[in-house]
């Protein structure tokens, strides 16, 4: 993994955020709504109305006003929220936090089902532990997150009453509440997350196992159970890091859907709120923040995939 | 069946003023004090700004924060809030309201006559764009005698002045902040309120916690509410049941029913004059014709409506927005469907194939779109093809409510006849929607203000009505009765038939309440 | 193609799959002949009934028959989604077999900028656009077939690339044949049997992207019967019958399951592996 890689890689970030910002700008210049109207209120006098448009600047050709948006952007400013008037960038960094958040457990909590149940399903390929994990595994990636969560709020939060509903409760404000309102959250996102990976590392696996390096292994008279973790599992592991990379841009999707629901104040709620009301900048800001937050991942798996490649081959 | 109070009061309460009403809870037992609240709300409290709110859960903030002059009892007529007492010219166009001494705002500063008037202005100054403009009474003047005195001077005779000023927007805000700029109260809150603002997130939770220097020693009996925002109804009726809050505000009829069967839970019903209504642009085509509105108000069939929407909680609606709950209603005889007359009615109208239309329904509360998804199929066999559109409330508001020309509204009751008229439905109303902009009824319903002979006012509310079943500027298939819940451990709640008013500095907790940080 | 079949049929996912998808295709096609009631009739007196011989699968908020709308429904559910689908592959087809044509520059060009649009996910992208469209069945679909292109034109080019390097391809750059000519005769057959598979568990994808946006109320409007929304409209009333929203999201979950064990048979029986 050479520097000038690495440096390719960011220039390519670089080159993502802009086409992404394009994207979302163009997209938020044709959505019908008036900013001046929207900031100032339907009873606002014309004159008024005027004075707000030049002050923000919405008489200027498109291209100033995009590069006016993008500009602040470089700076860290996004603007300011046309629903509460208040700066835009950091009420998404507060709610990046918490998708991120529940994105990091959803991925430990995927990442220790998923792997086991992968690696019994291969070792028992075509047996009924391999049937089952299959099955499951179908239902997992078939079953949209709005339907998983609702079952699960029916089942876990109103007729067993184990769970609450819906709602977030900081981890720095009560540890035990803030931890019980992320589990329904959690399962729901990672449900799809363990039935993408398990089937993954499933396949991986059983191509690994066939290969003659791990019959090599074998005819040298390592016993099975060496086999598959000293030498199989860790070849088999590293596609997985690339799939569980993509899958973030799955989660940030996801999260969408899922904050909605179990009203987690997090940037997919956020944005959805802000695709409601018009809220331009707030729209701009959060798909910007969630490419971004793609992008990176994907650079941070290329690199962990990279390093951890090397060092298999040298062992 | 909750019983419907006939509120017989305004006349006497005019007669009365003058006599400083006190504010003595409903309830025997001296209150506990102490403890935290959590009371659940349905939808975000995006505007801190009291003059500009305008959806129940910022009315709920609001009040905790703020106070008006006067504030409406669960019956319907004015308490003291700020004014401890008031009295009105003998021709009830001039009245002078009087403050308690000594009050003082969030910050320190104290609350005077100067304080009032800076409200009242700004309320009246069009450029606050504050619904409390057109709803507070035909207000022309208001000035201060002296510190603690304000005068408010009519374009007219006006005997509900003590009412109106208890709306929901009329709080009182320092002159100081006015002056510099209301936009010091989209982020943070300076009231004379029962309680102070803690912390403030639009879509998670509003938390307040009690103001020691309330006008009241008494009041507030809590330490702390906590206004947890749900955006899903089921959760947040889940969440009630399973004692993670305290008081539900609002729930939809759907939900109603696990309430009465939750253990633990005290399921709270009361008949009101909120509503559902469907409304008309009377200024566009094909709704400027009366006979394409009485068309679709005949396919109607009120009583399965009521079970469609309201889940039988509720009671069928004559296209007027008054109903039993409001003093002045006229018992006009109940609107039956008629699909054939509506089909000729059509025809008349030049659509003798029929019709088509876009209705458009909010997503919240759900009944909206239940009212518009039925009414599509009611109205099919006489010709009318309806499509409906839903869409976010958020969007809705921006973009539909008061410009569009066929949609599905929904209201609180108003403390008053006029108060419900002079927001919807007069030519110059706040919320003018349908434009019917009726002459004979803007006249009927200015001269029901200034009358203050009650039967005259009676036989005047009474046409008014009777132009608004005749001519249906807008449908109002059925009135819902208001439904929310509470733990067993909470005390004091009452449930306020105007759908938006809270009094939760009433509220306390009892002894087996959950102790809450 | 019998081969292919025949391969198909002797794999569990691929029959499965295979039963799954033809019982929907069957309940497209014939489905609303079979509906017992007519989908958008109320009736007050029968509502949040529970499965029964006289409502097979109970009734709703209106009194409405659950089977006949889900028999209904599945036009506009699966054949929405297919289409969004087929129009997204065709876009992300052509791009991805042009840039792979093309190569050099503007193949690192496109593929770049593809990439770039990959990292909005596709649910945000659909909203937005969505949003910028207005509400719809129709625009549901374009916004799902443009959130589906930069997808699909990657697989494309991938396969495109192999492609490109045949035999035949390099003897109709020699025989100087245009551009087009190429792109669309040579390469563009040749990359579709993977291109099918993809898209097959594409559908799946845009069946649950579809029903997601119809729950979000950016999709199909009430009182249609997508499925999605029906979903969306039974958690509402999931209180008073819980086989309100049971049923629709077992047909969403089960047409999901069908594609995904179709795709997964014909990838098998295109390319056998072990």
């Amino acid at each position: 993994m050479s520097p000038a890689y690495i440096l390719k890689r960011i220039l390519l970030i670089g080159y993502t955020l802009l086409v992404v910002s394009l994207i979302v700008f163009a997209i938020t210049q044709i959505l019908p709504a008036d900013a001046a109207v929207m900031m100032l209120g339907e009873n606002a006098t014309p004159d008024a109305l005027a004075a707000l448009r030049l002050k923000m600047g919405l008489n200027d050709p498109i291209w100033m006003q995009y590069l006016h948006w993008l500009g602040g952007v470089v700076r860290g400013d996004f603007g300011v929220s046309m629903r509460t008037g208040q700066p835009v960038a950091p009420a998404m960094i507060e709610a990046l936090g918490r998708s991120l958040l529940l994105a990091l457990f959803s991925i430990v909590l995927m990442l220790a089902v998923a792997i086991p149940l992968g690696i019994v399903a291969a070792v028992r390929r075509g047996r009924a532990a391999d049937l089952g994990v299959s099955f499951l595994s179908y239902i997992g990636v078939s079953l949209p997150e709005f339907v998983t969560a609702t079952l699960m709020v029916l089942v876990l939060a109103d007729w067993l009453q184990w769970l609450p509903a819906t709602g977030y409760v900081p981890l720095t404000e009560d540890p035990l509440r803030g931890l019980k309102h992320l589990v329904l959250p959690v399962l729901t996102v990672s449900m799809i997350l363990i039935a993408h990976v398990s089937r993954m590392v499933r396949s991986e696996l059983v191509d690994v196992l066939h290969s003659d390096y791990i019959r090599a292994a074998r005819l040298k008279g390592l016993s099975k159970r060496q086999v598959l973790f000293k030498h199989a599992l860790r070849n088999a592991l590293l596609p997985t890091i690339t799939i569980v990379a993509l899958d973030v841009g799955y989660l940030l999707g996801g999260v969408i859907v899922v904050e909605e629901i179990f009203a987690l104040p997090g940037i997919g709620r956020q944005l959805i709120v802000a695709i409601q009301a018009r809220d331009l900048p707030s729209i701009q800001a959060g798909a910007l923040i969630m490419a971004t937050t793609y992008a990176v991942a994907n650079f941070l798996a290329d690199i962990c995939y990279a390093w951890l490649d090397r060092r298999i081959q040298y062992d | 069946m909750p019983r419907i109070h006939r509120r017989d009061f305004l006349a006497a309460s005019a007669a009365l003023s003058g006599l400083a009403m006190s504010g003595i809870p409903a309830f025997a037992q001296t209150p506990r004090r102490g403890g935290t609240l959590r009371v659940s709300v349905d939808q975000a409290v995006s505007k801190l700004n009291p003059l500009v709110t305008r959806v129940n859960p910022e009315y709920l903030v609001a009040e905790l924060l703020y106070s008006s002059l006067t504030r409406l009892k669960v019956d319907m007529s004015a308490e003291p809030d700020l004014a401890e007492s008031w009295t009105n010219s003998a021709d009830l166009t001039e009245w002078t309201f009087v403050l308690r001494k000594g009050l003082t705002f969030h910050d320190g500063s104290p609350c005077t006559s100067a304080d009032v008037v800076a409200t009242f202005e700004a309320i009246l100054d069009p450029k606050t764009a504050s619904p409390a403009r057109q709803n507070i009474g035909p207000v022309t003047k208001v000035a201060a005698r002296d510190e603690t005195t304000v005068v408010f001077t009519l374009s007219a005779p006006f005997a509900d002045l003590p009412v109106t000023l208890a709306y929901l927007n009329a709080k009182v805000v320092p002159a100081a902040v006015i002056k510099g700029g209301l936009e010091k109260l989209d982020r943070q809150a300076i009231g004379t309120g029962p309680f102070k603002l803690v912390s403030f997130e639009p879509e998670r939770q509003v938390v307040v916690t009690r103001n020691d220097a309330y006008y009241d020693k008494a009041r507030p009996y809590l330490d702390k509410i906590e206004v947890l925002v749900f955006p899903d109804v089921s959760a947040e009726a889940s969440a009630l049941i399973s004692g993670d809050t305290d008081l539900l505000s609002t729930t939809p009829p759907t939900e109603f029913g696990r309430l009465q069967k939750a253990s633990g839970v005290k399921p709270l019903r009361l008949a009101s004059g909120q509503f559902c209504n469907v409304n008309f642009g009377c200024d566009q085509k094909p709704f400027n014709d009366v006979r394409v509105r009485q068309a679709l108000a005949l396919t109607v069939d009120r009583a399965a409506m009521v079970d469609f929407v309201t889940e039988g909680f509720g009671s069928p609606g004559n296209d007027t927005p008054l109903n039993p709950a409001y003093r002045f209603y006229a018992d006009l005889p109940a609107k039956k469907a008629d699909i054939a007359k509506a089909k000729a009615l059509l025809a008349e109208a030049g659509y003798p194939k029929g019709l088509e239309a876009t209705l458009i329904a909010s997503d919240r509360p759900g009944q909206r779109t239940q009212l518009a998804v039925a009414l599509r199929e009611m109205a099919k066999p006489a010709g009318f093809d309806i499509k409906v559109e839903t869409m976010p409330h958020a969007t809705y508001l921006d973009q539909v409510w008061k410009k569009g020309s066929f949609y599905v509204g929904f209201y609180n009751m108003q403390a008053t006849a006029d108060a419900i008229f002079s927001l919807l439905y007069t030519s110059n109303a706040a919320w003018n929607e349908t434009r019917w902009n009726n002459v004979a009824f803007d006249k009927l319903v200015s001269e029901a203000r200034t009358t203050v002979d009650d039967a005259k006012r009676r036989a005047l509310y009474a046409e008014a009505q009777k132009l608004m079943y005749e001519e249906v500027p807008s449908i109002i298939p059925a009135f819902f009765d208001l439904l929310a819940g509470q733990r067993d451990w909470v005390e004091g709640y009452e449930l306020h038939p105007r759908g938006s008013v809270y009094r939760l500095d009433f509220v306390s907790l009892g002894a087996n309440a959950p102790k809450r940080g | 193609m019998i081969e292919i079949l025949r391969r198909m049929l002797r794999s569990p996912q691929g029959l499965l799959g295979l039963i799954i998808v033809s019982l929907i295709v069957l309940a497209v096609i014939v489905g609303p002949w079979f509906a017992p009631y007519d989908p958008e009739k109320m009736a007050p007196l029968m509502r949040y009934k529970p499965p029964s011989s006289q409502f097979w699968l109970g009734t709703d908020q209106y009194g409405r028959d659950i089977l006949s709308r889900l028999l209904h429904g599945a036009r506009a559910t699966v054949v929405l989604a297919i289409l969004a689908t087929a129009l997204g592959t065709l876009v992300g087809a052509v791009v991805g077999t042009v840039s792979a044509f093309l190569g050099g520059r503007s193949d690192e060009a496109i593929m770049r900028t593809v990439d770039a649009i990959m990292s909005i996910p596709s649910l945000l992208l659909a909203l937005l656009i969505v949003n910028l469209l207005g509400k719809s069945s129709l625009n549901a679909l374009l916004a799902i077939a443009l959130a589906f292109a930069p997808g699909m034109a990657r697989v494309t080019r991938s396969v495109a690339l192999a492609v490109r390097k045949q035999d035949y391809v390099n003897a109709a750059i020699a025989r100087g044949e245009s551009a087009a000519f190429i792109v669309g005769r040579e390469m563009l057959p040749n990359v579709v049997a993977p291109i099918i598979v993809e898209m097959t568990i594409r559908v799946a994808f845009a069946v649950m992207l579809f029903a997601t946006l119809s729950f979000l109320g950016l999709g199909a409007q009430p009182p249609a019967s997508e499925w999605g929304l029906m979903v969306a409209e039974a958690r509402r009333f999931m209180h008073l019958s819980a086989w309100m929203i049971l049923w629709p999201s077992l047909a969403v979950a089960l047409v999901a399951i069908g594609f995904n064990l179709l795709g997964d048979g014909l990838r098998d029986a295109l390319n056998p592996r072990t």
